[in-house]
């Protein structure tokens, strides 16, 4: 794999969004420091209480975020006796609501059960999250692709561990615009803050959304909140981060987000949110992801 | 693909006969074991995994009760307390007990041997007295309704193999996975292994985890006993003798079930001695004071045991003279008149608390993590307190996609509940201590405390949430 690094571009946010250029398709993607970067993290990254204990923790927020998201568009029928307006539910006996809620969620297992959905992790590293996806019991399988080769052996080998994940996943060596499929369910965590042409690696990752699918994605705002933690406190101070993993001109602020994504026909941004690591207790979602970390969701329409 | 990815599916593939897989093997079919499948079984979320129950004696009794429920009460009886019951009704399992031999109590007295000092708090239903078995086959009742609900072509997912020993513990080469070898031969592999196994637990052993504690050398004789009457109002009773604590609880009419923690000699003694005398025996040592009894205690010892009877009748006589019906009635037990055959038996108590209750791939529930002096009745409902957390923690690790050995799932259940069981076990163990102690001063300064409990009723609620867990 020839990764050439290309000129860097100088701005940053929005305007680094829109003045991406295809120059090379495998520039789309990390830059080749990042990558050997991320290869030194590979040999620790399935031991949760090790340096990725922290990664391991977001995770189950991630986790989280995507379920949410999934359970809540299943639609409860109208016409079946389990539904009830949202509004409603508080007014009932808290014993009757449980139990419509109880059979709300089974009903909602039920469905998403059947629905049998395909996934895509881009930039998947060791596999953390992709083995997640793999074990909810309403994904039928999941491609994992990264560029790094050291990672993606630490994830294929990890794989085997466990039966299901060595039935549902595939991990492939390659850049996301070398995708050809398209999933139900896409993600891409933590990544636009380390490539060069997020624009771009963003195209290539809508277009891999299914009609009704989802993109779900995270990264950093660029903000003051966001450079003291990730870089100054994670990195320097009390290095729970290798140095050199962020570069704070790569953060990409929610709004500007929103926006680009706003303005492509098809897709909608149906949340964001934002999360903050807090010490002894994990990650926790917090605010409407202006500042600080943050997790997206989209949803192609059409 | 790479080269270490190959090696490892060659590994894998080129291995011989594999043992059975399944996500969960729960070791021990007592009331954690149990509560714990129906529990699992129970959840939306948890339903699914694929679970192997083992048990090393056979459940007939415990899968029969239910149909041929026995005329005569068991000996093993706990106190549930609301928050157990209310979790027992929750996973639908309340529904199956035997409710004409289960009775809440409302009342509690406690009073010691060395003093007049008394303690009572009235309380709607404090707890409910429930036999073991009763609860066990309520939880086996759960399961086969849940077993027989089943859709049409969908496998259950939970076997239950009684009669059958854990003998050794082994790790899977490839990937760690506990191997857990049975008395039948077979040999099954888990995603997860819990030990539900009691006291001495085989699976804290494999995990290597500590256990720390002590043997309090005192023995709980229990026994199940008729009273002269049934009480107008149901009341647990107990006193505290220098020997240790004697409990009264209790049964519905006119049953009551007794745990009597004595000195391992004496507690011998007791199991041993005509029915006629370990009944006088138990109202004794209600009513009279210890000088009393250690002369009692003496002649058991010497086997000098001719007219203890009467003597114990006269001297109780003598005592319960001073006071009127009414009196006697609010200060004292209804009298106990005889023990059903067969019914004494009894068991070493201890304190004891792993350090943890977890591991890779492992999780301790119910006496495998802990074990406590009876006298607080909070051994059987700390395990069930712990199946909750551990179905929460399952529950929350399934929806996140993680693997349920993990213990990223696995430590919020212990982190639940290591605090709250292990300030019980401290409450508990410096109450025995406080009581064992027969020294003036403290033996003031408690009944002090006694009586002043007595009257600050905010006190008492907190000493009441202690015994009912609220
Ligand atoms: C005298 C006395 C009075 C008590 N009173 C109360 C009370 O009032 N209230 C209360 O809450 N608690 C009380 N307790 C405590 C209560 O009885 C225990 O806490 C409770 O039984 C523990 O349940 P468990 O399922 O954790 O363990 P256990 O009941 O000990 O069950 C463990 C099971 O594991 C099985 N097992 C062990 N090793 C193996 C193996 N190698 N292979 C297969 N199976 C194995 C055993 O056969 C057993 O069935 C009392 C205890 C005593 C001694």
């Amino acid at each position: 794999m020839i990764i050439t690094r290309p000129i860097r571009v100088g701005c940053s946010g929005i305007a680094r969004l829109v003045s991406a250029k295809r120059l090379h398709s495998h520039l789309t993607s990390s830059s080749s420091d990042e990558l050997s970067h991320f290869n030194e993290l590979a040999k620790t990254w399935w031991d949760v209480s090790g340096p990725q204990r922290i990664l391991h923790k977001m995770n189950l927020l991630r986790m989280d975020f995507i379920q949410e998201m999934l359970r809540s568009y299943v639609p409860i029928p109208p016409e079946t006796d389990i539904y009830v307006p949202g509004y409603s539910l508080d007014l009932l006996p808290s014993e009757i609501s449980q139990q419509i809620v109880h059979e709300q969620e089974t009903y909602r297992d039920e469905q998403l059960k059947q629905a049998n959905l395909r996934a895509l992790d881009i930039g998947c590293g060791g596999g953390i999250l992709t083995e997640s996806l793999a074990r909810l019991n309403y994904i039928k399988s999941v491609v994992g692709v990264d560029l790094s080769p050291g990672v993606l052996e630490a994830a294929s080998f990890h794989k085997l561990l466990d039966p299901i994940t060595e039935r549902k996943i595939t991990y492939e060596l390659k850049p996301v615009d070398q995708v050809q499929e398209k999933y139900d369910v896409v993600t891409m965590m933590e990544m636009l803050e380390h490539v060069d042409y997020p624009a771009e690696v963003l195209i290539q990752a809508l277009d891999k959304v299914e009609v009704g699918g989802w993109l779900f994605l995270s990264t950093i705002n660029r903000d003051l909140i966001s450079y003291f933690t990730t870089i100054l406190v994670a990195e320097h101070l009390i290095g729970i981060v290798p140095k050199g993993t962020h570069s704070f001109d790569k953060y990409i602020n929610s709004k500007e987000l929103v926006d680009w994504i706003g303005k492509r026909p098809g897709f909608e941004v149906v949340s964001v949110r934002g999360c903050m690591y807090v010490p002894f207790k994990g990650w926790v979602f917090c605010g409407d992801g202006t500042t600080g970390n943050y997790l997206a969701a989209v949803r192609r329409l059409s | 693909m790479s080269m270490i990815f190959r090696r490892a599916l060659a590994s894998v593939s080129t291995k011989s006969v594999e043992p059975k897989v399944v996500d969960v093997l729960i070791v021990g079919g007592g009331p954690a074991g149990l509560t714990l499948s129906a529990a699992l079984k129970n959840s939306r979320i948890t339903r699914d995994l694929n679970i192997q129950l083992v048990e090393g004696f056979k459940l007939d009794g415990v899968k029969s009760f239910y149909e041929e429920t026995p005329e005569l009460l068991t000996n093993r009886v706990s106190s549930l307390t609301p928050q157990s019951v209310e979790f027992l009704q929750r996973i639908g399992a309340w529904k199956f007990i035997r409710q004409e031999r289960v009775q809440p109590y409302d009342g509690m007295v406690v009073t010691e041997g060395l003093s007049d000092a008394r303690l009572s708090f009235d309380h709607p239903e404090i707890a409910t007295m429930c036999e073991n078995v009763n609860l066990q086959s309520s939880l086996y009742q759960r399961i086969k309704e849940l077993e027989s609900q089943t859709a049409e072509g969908e496998a259950f997912g939970l076997d239950i193999k009684d009669d059958t020993k854990v003998t050794s513990i082994t790790k899977d080469e490839s990937n760690d996975w506990p191997i857990v070898h049975l008395s039948n031969g077979e040999s099954i592999k888990t995603r997860l292994l819990v030990g539900a196994d009691g006291f001495n637990s085989p699976v804290r052993k494999f995990s290597g985890i500590e256990s720390r504690g002590w043997f309090y050398n005192r023995f709980g004789t229990v026994a199940t006993v008729k009273l002269e009457y049934a009480p107008f109002v149901s009341c647990a009773w107990q006193r505290f003798l220098p020997t240790g604590p004697i409990a009264l609880l209790p049964m519905p009419d006119d049953n009551a079930t007794m745990v009597w923690s004595t000195t391992p000699e004496l507690s011998e003694l007791l199991t041993k001695v005509e029915p006629e005398l370990f009944v006088s025996l138990a109202n004794a040592a209600f009513l009279l004071n210890n000088v009393d009894m250690e002369y009692y205690y003496q002649c058991l010892r010497k086997d000098e045991t001719e007219g203890l009877v009467d003597d114990i009748q006269w001297r109780i006589d003598h005592m319960t003279q001073k006071f009127t019906e009414e009196e006697l009635d609010e200060k004292f037990p209804v009298k106990i008149i005889s023990v059903q055959d067969k019914s004494r038996a009894r068991f070493p108590l201890r304190l004891s608390h792993a350090d943890t209750y977890v591991a890779d791939r492992i999780a301790l529930v119910g006496d495998a993590a802990h074990t406590t002096h009876p006298l607080a009745g909070q051994g059987l409902n700390m395990g069930q307190g712990d199946v909750q957390a551990l179905v929460n923690a399952l529950e929350q690790g399934i929806t996140r996609g993680l693997d349920i050995g993990n213990l990223l799932v696995l430590e919020p259940f212990w982190a639940d509940r290591y605090p709250e069981n292990n300030l019980l076990l401290g409450v508990v163990d410096k109450l025995h201590k406080l009581y064992a102690c027969t020294s003036e001063p403290i033996v003031a300064l408690r009944s002090f405390g006694l009586n002043a409990v007595n009257q600050l009723t905010l006190l008492k609620d907190f000493m009441i949430g202690h015994v009912s867990g609220k």
